[in-house]
């Protein structure tokens, strides 16, 4: 079984989105119960990772090797390094798709949604692309897959939990708290200096980037919807104001 | 005329409260676009005064129905038998509903929400809006289907504005901390995932003074069997779309004339087979009965800085403890804990936030609380601004020096 997990770097330093981070850990857990039943041959799980971002993000690429990816793909974008340059979701996931279509993915594994842009629409535009059916919102994936049918549970609100079977080639969005991420192990990060990231540019795959639909206009600090009064002094005095506050409204 | 369409939100035949929402927001969207046409085009005003005309739109929020909209508003209304829904939301809201019988469709699906809603938007005339809760099952299905609309998408809207050059619309990014406005492509379908309880406040009242007439219902009949249909989408520069057109024709309903178009040439397989829907747990009843409310996020650092917390909440009587949902994640804390929209929805009299940063679904669980105090080390943590007292520190020594002050 081929794995890709769509991974975002968040930042300068390298650091993976939280969400994706829980794909990463959900797709090698996948890939270790492959191998502990290796009694079927050709039952083995490989794991690719594949990002869309500035120059810099193999970083991340790098830190997925650490934790254990087999491979990775850099798709870099032609980006101003402008802090709000807005990229629509369908721009990277077009990208994505461009190079996972020809790969054969098995199963795709995203984060819920990105903590920076928060935009949740990568995944399922991916699988709309694709023409992959998915599931969003993942909290619990079963292993072995049966009939070609992965069993997977997904969040809903208020406490409910749907169970699905999915057809394979299929993508999920995972939502936080699947799994415990790992930290990238020592071994595992001298290894991958040796190896190679598969690296495009966006230019090379679309050109120009056509169909963009939506821009950006400004960012903004959202309104109080409380007044917000802020406790000044030490903290013993703080601590003093607060005890007073709660006495005078007779919180205790 | 251009057509607003709201997709219904459905879950176990029942309607979610949120779809009432959805169609407030659609009348708020129909009368700025109304507006707008009086609005002074000047743009050599600048940046800020396009920011100050921005406010003020904001300002008059307020839906008046009297005015003449430039736009249709239709709700679809997906299911297996959904007319006693339909009717229902066509009584509630006053506004045209389309009946979309999906023959086979048990639950809700991924596959087959997007294959026939967009069977059904793209037969439609000039569709401007599509509007979309931005919940589990709207998160689902929503984004897929913007794609095979060609639209534009915009997700997890929380405020829409009006400005020169027509609607912007603010979504929260950087965890909670900023709004992004994002303008939409014009003449193009825009698909809007509307974040649930943003928009409540001044719709409902809308909606409930409205003592217009029934809504009109058109069904729409799709079978779900069979393979899922539509080639697959081409990315980024894709333009044409699938649109066999369907028979209409008209049908009695209960005594009242309806739209009916059949028989669409359209099969489906069942690439997700649906299983059980269960409960977790059914929200903490001590969360729910608290006078007092001490909950806990990140913050506090260590599994350990949990003990602080629960002592915390002992120096008050009837008092429980909360948690945000990473520590309910991370098993430090169980999830009947957890405040938020997958949690528990709290009101307590006072609510003590000890390093939480305030994430949308957070906020969503507490904002009924009568007070509410955050402490947290950093000064632009969100919870701040839905905070009565602020208390710019570390958790764990701010509540140290509490518990030796008491």
């Amino acid at each position: 079984m081929r794995i890709l997990v769509c991974i975002k770097q968040i930042n300068d330093n390298g650091d993976m989105n939280r969400f994706d981070e829980f794909a990463l850990e959900e797709a090698l857990k996948i890939k270790e119960k492959a191998e502990k039943q290796q009694q079927t041959p050709g039952n083995s799980v490989s794991v690719d990772v594949i990002t869309a971002g500035k120059s810099n993000s193999f970083k991340i690429i790098r830190r997925a090797f650490g934790m254990g990816a087999d491979s990775g793909f850099l798709i870099v974008l032609k980006t101003k390094e402008k802090a709000t340059e807005y990229i629509p979701p369908f721009t990277i996931a077009s990208l994505l798709s461009a190079v996972a279509d020809k790969m054969h993915y098995d199963l795709i594994l995203t984060g819920i949604m990105s903590q920076d842009m928060m935009h949740g629409q990568t995944g399922p535009m991916l699988a709309e692309l694709l023409n992959f059916p998915c599931a969003t919102g993942v909290t619990k994936i079963r292993f072995p897959v049966k009939n070609n049918f992965i069993q997977v549970e997904r969040e809903l609100e208020n406490g409910f939990i749907e169970c699905l079977e999915i057809k394979l080639p299929a993508l999920l969005t995972i939502q936080a708290g699947i799994n415990i991420p790992r930290y990238p192990s020592l071994s595992n990060l001298l290894a991958a200096e040796q190896k190679t990231i598969m690296t495009r540019k966006e230019t090379d795959i679309f050109p120009h980037r056509g169909g963009v639909k939506e821009f950006y206009v400004s960012i903004e600090t959202p309104e109080k919807t409380r007044d917000g009064l802020v406790l000044e002094g030490d903290l013993a005095g703080r601590v003093n104001q607060l005890l007073n506050f709660f006495k005078k409204h007779d919180l205790n | 005329m251009k057509q607003i369409i709201v997709i219904a939100e459905i879950f176990q035949g029942l309607i979610r409260p949120v779809t009432w929402e959805l169609a407030g927001t659609a009348l708020r969207i129909a009368e700025l676009e109304a507006d707008s046409k009086y609005l002074v085009n000047d743009r050599g005003k600048g940046q800020n005064d396009k920011k100050k005309n921005i406010r003020r739109q904001k300002k008059s929020g307020n839906i008046q129905l009297q005015k003449e909209l430039k736009s249709r508003i239709r709700i679809i209304v997906p299911g297996e038998d959904p007319l006693p829904v339909a009717e229902k939301i066509a009584e509630h809201t006053s506004m045209d509903v389309i009946c979309l019988k999906i023959k086979g469709l048990e639950t809700y699906d991924c596959d087959a929400y997007k294959t026939c809603l967009f069977r059904v938007i793209s037969e439609m005339d000039v569709v401007s809006h599509v509007l979309i809760a931005h919940t589990s099952q709207g998160r689902d299905f929503g984004f897929g289907l913007g794609v095979k609309l060609n639209a534009a998408s915009i997700s997890g809207v929380n405020s829409i504005f009006s400005d020169d050059d027509g609607l912007v619309y603010s979504r929260a990014v950087y965890g909670n901390e900023k709004n992004m406005m994002i303008r939409p492509a014009p003449d193009i379908p825009v698909v809007l995932t509307i974040m649930p309880g943003m928009f409540r406040d001044n719709i409902m009242n809308n909606l409930n003074n409205r003592t217009m007439e029934k809504g009109k219902i058109t069904v729409c009949e799709i079978p779900f069997n069979g393979s899922y249909p539509l080639k697959k989408t081409k990315p980024v520069s894709d333009t044409g779309v699938d649109t066999d057109s369907a028979e209409v024709e008209n049908i009695h309903v209960k005594g009242k004339l309806c739209q009916k178009s059949t028989a669409y040439p359209c099969q489906f397989a069942s690439r997700i087979i649906h299983g059980q829907i269960l409960r977790k747990a059914c929200g903490n009843k001590a969360l729910k009965g608290a006078k007092i409310i001490v909950s806990a996020g990140r913050g506090i650092g260590e599994k350990d800085g949990l003990k602080e917390i629960f002592e915390f909440a002992e120096c008050f009587s009837s008092s429980a403890v909360g948690a945000s949902r990473p520590l309910v994640d991370m098993g430090w804390i169980g999830y009947d804990h957890q405040v938020g929209i997958t949690g528990a929805e709290v009101s307590p009299r006072l609510y003590i936030a000890c390093g939480i940063s305030g994430s949308s679904q957070h906020i969503a669980g507490m904002k009924g609380s009568e007070i509410v105090v955050s402490i947290n080390k950093n000064p632009d943590a969100p919870i701040f601004r839905h905070s009565d007292i602020c208390i710019i520190a570390d958790v764990h020594e701010f509540i140290k020096e509490f518990l030796k002050q008491r």
